[in-house]
Order: C-alpha cells, then structure tokens, then sequence
C-alpha cells in the first residue's frame, strides 16, 4: 500500500506526494505524456530522439547533468511506445536543486543546433549497439510491423530505419516541445524525505510560472481485428533458429488484462511453466522459451518467443508450442497453477515497492493511465482473476487467425 | 519578485551516511548468520555462501559453474520440475549465483513464506543428486547459449580482455568454453559438491523485514547439522605477475561498430591506492559527467555510452574502459581515450570538477543504501574481502580526502604509457 498526497498547479500540472521519512533521499519523477506512438509515421524515432535533446541543457542552464552530479543527484530517462518518463534521486536536502532543472526544462529547452546534431549521431550508435550490432536484435523491427496495420506500435520506439532519425530537424524539435512537453501533459511525483508543504512551496515556485499550452486530443488509428494468421520468414547470420509469435491482447488497464498475463505466465513464465517442461524439458527441442505481455496502454501483445536448438526446424519448434496450445485449451488451466502465477505476481508486486524509485515510478504510471488509485488496485486484480476468467481468454486470443508468426532462420 | 532561474539553489553536501548495522549470531554448529532488519515491505532474501566459485576448480574449468546450476536439478526426494514448481508456488525467487570466488543460493520471497521455503533450500543444498539427464539437458542449452553470446561483440571482448589480464590459466582469466562444457561430468561435479558444498562451511545473510521468528527458524533449519571438516585447503596459485599489454584485434566483418577494452591488473579494496584510484576512474569515466563521455559521446558522437571501472574481487583486481563505437572512429576513439589519460598525467583535476566529482560519487553511494538488500551485498563484500567492519562506515571521508595531485600521481603510476592492454572486437 503506497500512502500519497495530491494537488494540481494553476497551468494544469498534476503533483503527488508520497513521504517516506526512513529515508534521507528524495525521488523526482516527471512522466510526459508521449511516446513513440505519437510520431508522425516518416518521422520515428523521435519521441526517443527528444528525449536525448532534454539532456543537452535548457534556457537558463546551459548543462542539465553538471549541477545534479554536484549536490550528489542521479538521474535517467527512457521512452516506451506510451509515455516518456525522467527521474532523479537526490539527497532529500537538496531536493530543491531537482525542482530548478526540471521546471527550467519544462519551460523552455536550449534548442541548440549542435545539441541535436550530436545526438543524431549518438542515437544511431545507439540504434546499432542495440538493434543491428546484437544477434537477433532487429526482431522486434520485423514483429512489430507485422502484428500491428494500423496502430503506431508497428514501429519501434528506436525509429523505424536510421534514416527517420538523420532527418530531423530543429523545427521539428521545437513544435514538439511545445505540442507535447507542456506542464499540462506532465505528472509529476515527488516521493522520499518530503513533506506535503514543502513539495507545494517548491512547485509553486519553480513550476506555476510555466504557461499551460493547448494539448491535443490523441486521436490513434485503431488496430482493425485480425482475421487471418499471418506470417513472415527472415533469416540472419545468428547461431540459433528463433520463433516468435505475436496475439492481439487488452491493453493494461482494459478488462481481462491480468487474466492474459497469467496465461502467459503459465504458458512460459518460470522453469515450472508448461512451455519449459514440454519443450525444453521433455521434448529438448527449444534451448530457451518464454511467454510474457507487452502491457502496453492501447490493445498489447501476447508474445511466444523461443530459440531452438540446433538441428531443429523452426517448423517442427511451432508445432510444439502449437500442441501446447491446444493442450491448455483442452485441459484448462488447473486451480493450482493459477495460484502459482498469482503468488509469482503478488511477490513481484511487493517487491517492486522496495526501492523508493520504484514506488514513485508506479504512482506515476497508474496516475498517468488516468486513476492514481490503480496502484493500490493491483494486488485485489491479481486476486479477482478465476480459473474460467483464464480458459475464457485463452479461447479468444489463442487463436491462429489473430497470429503472427515470425520465422528467423540461422545462416552461416 | 522574478525568479531568477540561472542560479542554482543552495545545496549542502553529505558528509556522513548511516548505515544499518548488521548483527551477527553463530550458530550451534559454527555457522555464522548476518541480519540486516531494516525495511517496511514484508519481503526476505535468503542467502547461502560457500567458498565454491570459479577459483577452486582449478584446472576443471568450469566444474564449479555447473555445481552451482545443477543444485536445483534433482534432490533424493525432488524432481527438477517439483523444485521449481514449490518456490514458483511460494511466489519465490531463487539464484544459484557463481562467482570468480564465491558460489551461493539465494531466495528471494515473502517473510511470511520463510518456515516453508526452508526444508527444500537446505535439501537442494545437502542433499542435491546430480541427475545425468538433467545435466545433459542443462550442458546442450549452456552450449548453445554460448554460441548466441558469441556473436556478441561486448561479451568477446571482455572474455578476451580478462583472459590476457590474468592469463589463461588464471581463475580470473578463463572463461567457459564449448570444450570445457563437453567434458563437464557428473563424477567430477560430485566429488566438487562433497567437498565444496554438502554439510559443507559457509556463511548465511539474512536480510529484509526480519524478526526473531526468522532468526530462530534459521538457528533450526541450519544451525544443527554437523559442518564436515573440509579435507581440501584453499589452493595457492602462484602469484601470477602476468599483466600484458598486448594489442588484440578480433576481426568481424560484418559488425557496424567495434566493442572497445583496454585496461590493466589492479588491486583488490584494501590497496592503499584504492580510493584514490576510485576519484581517478570517476574521473575519467566513472560516471555520465565524466571526461570520456563528454568527449567520445557528448562532443563526437562516436558512441551510445563509454565508461571505465575498477573491478575487484577477493584477491585481485583489475581496470577497464569499455565502449562499442562506430567501427570508422575505433582508432580515433582509442587515441581521444590515450589524450585524455595524457591530461590527467599532465593538468591537476580542478577544484570544482573534483568537488562534482566527489559529491556525485558520495552521493550515489549514499543513495544505493536505500534498501535491506543493498545493505547486506555491502557487508558481504566487507565479509568476503577480510575489510574492515568500518570500511563503508569510512568510504565518504576517504573519498573526500583525495587530493588534485593524488589522481595526477595515480594516473602516472598505474595508466603510464605502454601499461595498457587493448582488445578490440569488430574492426579498426
């Protein structure tokens, strides 16, 4: 249970509050709004490119890292398809030092030329590091576009080719900070050794000056049901063949969502899953294989991914899991497996409350979704979910017809 | 009144920290149990340590790897499956940790679940039988993962980067390779857990929201079983002064960057040059402010990240600096590493650099105290490494205390021209 205060700024900036006095530090946590599905389709990658450009300093503070590092603060940012999120910890004594960065930024970035012709460069090195230098690292440049039509989730957050992010521009930069880095698309979460006043005082101070701006309405093309399954074979200089399957799914905090992630969890969560003990254990036709979901806001993914071992067909790997598949569709899933995934979910949801970052990140998730209390929600969904609730969803997403399959085949 | 957003806010620097202290008890038979209480989460992680890590299986490398992930695989009275599904059911998490060292279980679950999860962690650990089957399966996937790693340029060249810092032979040097995964057998993982595990000494860290409840459980579970009298003392390798400097280049055609290392043999924590190596390191490229970044990422944009550590372990230590940048710029990057050492021999760090440098490294060591779990790891390594109890209770000061002159002397003594190795995997 994570106890929280709230208030909102004139210019529309939502501020929780969430006091642990065990500590003597303080997390930041600044949520946008925006993700990768936001971009205009010939211009991807950039919510993530934006993201760099936040670190190259602002209007009245030429460097953003400098002054944190020197009152003893450390800070990161990451992009996902949904949201860009930044967060700092610091000394809670100096908690007004993140209060100076963050609203300075907020307010107005440097836009300095060299700035982005920097990162342009440094998040195509990225691009490479992690997508093209990586054996099966391109996968999810493949799958994406494959299991998603409509819907922006068919690119990558990194971009869709290199290229997207070469041409970017400072113009491009600048509309959109002010279309999407206004005070009105944040949430902000402050959390540690802090009291409600004194984040109130701070927040007026630094943050109410920022003017409101005119938010857009999301208006995303939605993802048309898939009627039949779909298919796509790629091959790379990679030691193993690899199967990935993809099944549309509820997004996170749609009806059912907990119900498709334990169905994952049983089908290929832990080494005590349906998948390890078939297809590794019995069969010894995968070297590896999980189940897991994207989580994703809008409509996600079940995704089944597996590396085969060597001199297996990915052919002969599909057909196992399909049989697996059937299997859990013939012989529902039992009352004891069910509770085995819930308590594995249960723990990992105690767990992730440990660390004060951690706490401030999930309240600012669950706020930015739209109902803060959702992040004391969990623990009775995970709980709600029956046996019936699982075989049910198992019979509606399990299904060929609302399948991508990826076949990535070994060459030397 | 306007606020004038170019000046920064006040700020006070952190002068002490503290840490929760660890209370010790010994059990009836010798065994010693660490506790660190502290947190409000109901959550324990449960760790066994044993003296069975990389460095004693010496010249069966790899022996002590495969021990280590074999445990859960079979007991007298459970299978493999029936393991993993108990701690799954319990909600729990286990780690069958090897390192150059040390080898140990560990779990990871729910306080309340602690009295059910015991029976069948000291089973895994005293009564473990190696079932061939279940090896065979495990040496084809490890076999097989190594060949997906392989094909990764960073995970080559560190392998390569330790192997020619230690030499081949060393513990610390060699790494798993298919041949010794093939000749892995049960016989030899057998004789290594009678001698190196089963009723074996070793050390317990209990940490989380701990009671006395749990530390009786404990004393119960572990306290009562004879610890057998280990027949084989540690073995003394002989002190290796290998430290080379060679220039290595792995060719691979068709990567589009290069992964870079280049470093040298250290020492371990209790070197008195150890702190201010450690300002020398951040320095340079310790941290997102450091010189490295900001030249190699933040001016040329040769790279996503580039970063140097000091590594050590129990009984040595070494250096590194790693980067994967665009293959064109690889011996750019490499002569823009070599200047910015030059300008650390030559040009005092100025006082607002190590005064930025000092609070961020002060700081995010004060930050990483932050939960139960954190907390104990810094008392294993005290434990592991002979330091003493104050070592952290003392980290603040000793990195206040280094001085402009000490890292430039630093930098003379250990990064002088011709003392580094350099690996690079991808092209020049």
């Amino acid at each position: 249970m994570i106890s929280y205060e709230h208030f909102v700024l004139n210019n529309g900036l939502k501020v929780y509050v969430h006091q642990d006095h065990s500590t003597p530090f303080a997390a930041v946590n600044i949520i946008y709004n925006v993700g990768s599905r936001d971009e205009d389709e010939q211009k991807t990658g950039f919510a993530h490119l934006f993201e760099h450009l936040m670190f190259g300093g602002s209007k009245n503070i030429p460097s953003y890292d400098t002054p944190l590092q020197k009152v003893g603060g450390e800070n990161n940012a990451f992009t996902s398809p949904d949201i860009t999120n930044y967060y700092i910890t610091l000394p809670a004594v100096n908690l007004e030092t993140a209060f100076w960065l963050e609203s300075d930024r907020m307010m107005s970035l440097s836009f300095d030329p060299r700035v982005l012709e920097v990162q342009q460069k440094v998040v195509i090195e990225e691009f490479k590091q992690r997508y093209l230098n990586q054996p099966y690292g391109d996968v999810w440049l493949k799958l994406r576009p494959l299991a998603y039509k409509n819907h922006p989730y068919k690119w990558a957050t990194i971009g869709k080719e290199i290229s997207h992010i070469e041409n970017a521009t400072l113009d491009d930069v600048r509309n959109f900070f002010y279309t999407h880095y206004l005070p009105n698309n944040a949430i902000m979460v402050v959390a540690g050794n802090v009291t409600l006043e004194q984040v109130k005082q701070l927040s007026k101070k630094w943050f109410e000056p920022i003017p409101a701006g005119k938010t857009k309405a999301r208006n995303l093309p939605k993802e048309p049901v898939q009627t039949e399954a779909r298919f796509l074979e790629t091959e790379a200089k990679v030691p193993l063949n690899a199967l990935y399957k993809a099944y549309h799914m509820p997004g996170r905090h749609e009806e059912h969502f907990h119900a498709h992630d334990f169905l994952s969890d049983i089908l290929g969560r832990s080494k005590s899953s349906r998948f390890y003990n078939k297809l590794i254990k019995e069969q010894h036709l995968f070297n590896s294989v999980n189940a897991y979901v994207t989580s994703s806001l809008d409509p996600g993914l079940l995704i089944i991914q597996g590396n085969l071992n060597q001199g297996v067909s990915i052919a002969e790997g599909d057909a196992a899991v399909q049989d697996v598949l059937d299997e859990i569709l013939l012989n529902p899933v039992q009352e004891e497996e069910l509770l085995k995934v819930k308590n594995q979910a249960e723990s990992t949801l105690v767990f992730s409350e440990v660390e004060l970052l951690n706490r401030a990140m999930n309240m600012a998730f669950a706020a930015n979704s739209g109902n803060i209390d959702l992040v004391n929600q969990e623990s009775a969904k995970i709980q709600a979910v029956t046996v019936e609730e699982v075989a049910e969803v198992a019979k509606n997403v399990l299904r060929k017809d609302n399948c991508s399959t990826l076949y990535y085949q070994a060459v030397n | 009144m306007i606020l004038d957003r170019t000046i920064s806010p006040n700020f006070k620097t952190i002068d002490e920290v503290n840490i929760a202290s660890i209370q010790t008890i010994v059990l009836a038979n010798g065994i010693p149990l660490h506790i660190v209480n502290v947190g409000e989460q109901p959550v324990m992680k449960l760790e066994v340590s044993f003296e069975a890590g990389g460095w004693f299986d010496y010249p069966n490398n790899g022996v002590s790897h495969f021990t280590a992930k074999m445990l859960s695989e079979g007991t007298a009275n459970h299978s493999s499956s029936k393991i993993s599904e108990f701690f799954d059911l319990f909600g729990a998490f286990t780690e069958f940790g090897h390192g150059l060292d040390r080898a140990n279980v560990v779990v990871y679950g729910l306080t309340k679940h602690l009295s059910s999860l015991l029976p069948m962690i000291l089973e895994i650990i005293n009564e473990s039988v190696f079932p061939q089957r279940e090896l065979d399966n495990l040496k084809n996937i490890s076999l097989q993962t190594l060949k997906v790693n392989l094909e990764k340029n960073a995970f080559v060249a560190n392998q390569v980067f330790r192997k020619d810092v230690f030499g081949a032979q060393h513990p610390y040097g060699n790494s798993l390779r298919a041949e010794d995964i093939q000749s892995i057998n049960r016989d030899d993982l057998i004789k290594f857990y009678n001698n190196r595990w089963k009723n074996q000494p070793c050390r317990i860290f209990l940490s989380g929201k701990i009671s006395d409840a749990e530390i009786k459980l404990i004393e119960t579970f572990f306290g009562n079983h004879q610890i057998a009298k280990s027949d084989i003392s540690s073995k003394v390798l002989p002190e290796t002064d290998y430290n080379s400097q060679d220039k290595i280049l792995v060719e691979k055609e068709n990567a589009v960057q290069s992964s870079i290392r280049m470093g040298r043999k250290l020492f371990k924590r209790s070197h008195p040059d150890y702190f201010k190596m450690l300002l020398l390191n951040e320095t340079l490229g310790g941290y997102f402010g450091s010189r490295l970044m900001k030249n190699i990422r933040e001016e040329k944009g040769f790279t996503y990240g580039i970063s140097s550590n000091v590594a050590p372990f129990a009984r040595d230590g070494y250096f590194i600096i790693g980067t994967d940048v665009k293959k064109e710029f690889t011996q750019q990057t490499i002569d823009e590493i070599y200047k910015e050492i030059k300008k650390l021999q030559t040009e005092l760090v100025s006082e607002s650099e190590l005064e930025t440098v000092k609070n961020y490294m002060i700081g995010a060591f004060a930050g990483s105290l932050n939960t139960p779990f954190e907390i104990i790891d810094r008392y294993k390594v005290i434990l592991g490494e002979d330091l003493p109890l104050d070592f952290y209770q003392n980290y603040i000061s000793n990195i206040r205390q280094v001085s402009a002159p000490e890292i430039l002397e630093m930098a003379n003594q250990y990064l002088s021209e011709g003392s580094l190795l350099e690996v690079v995997v991808g092209g020049k």
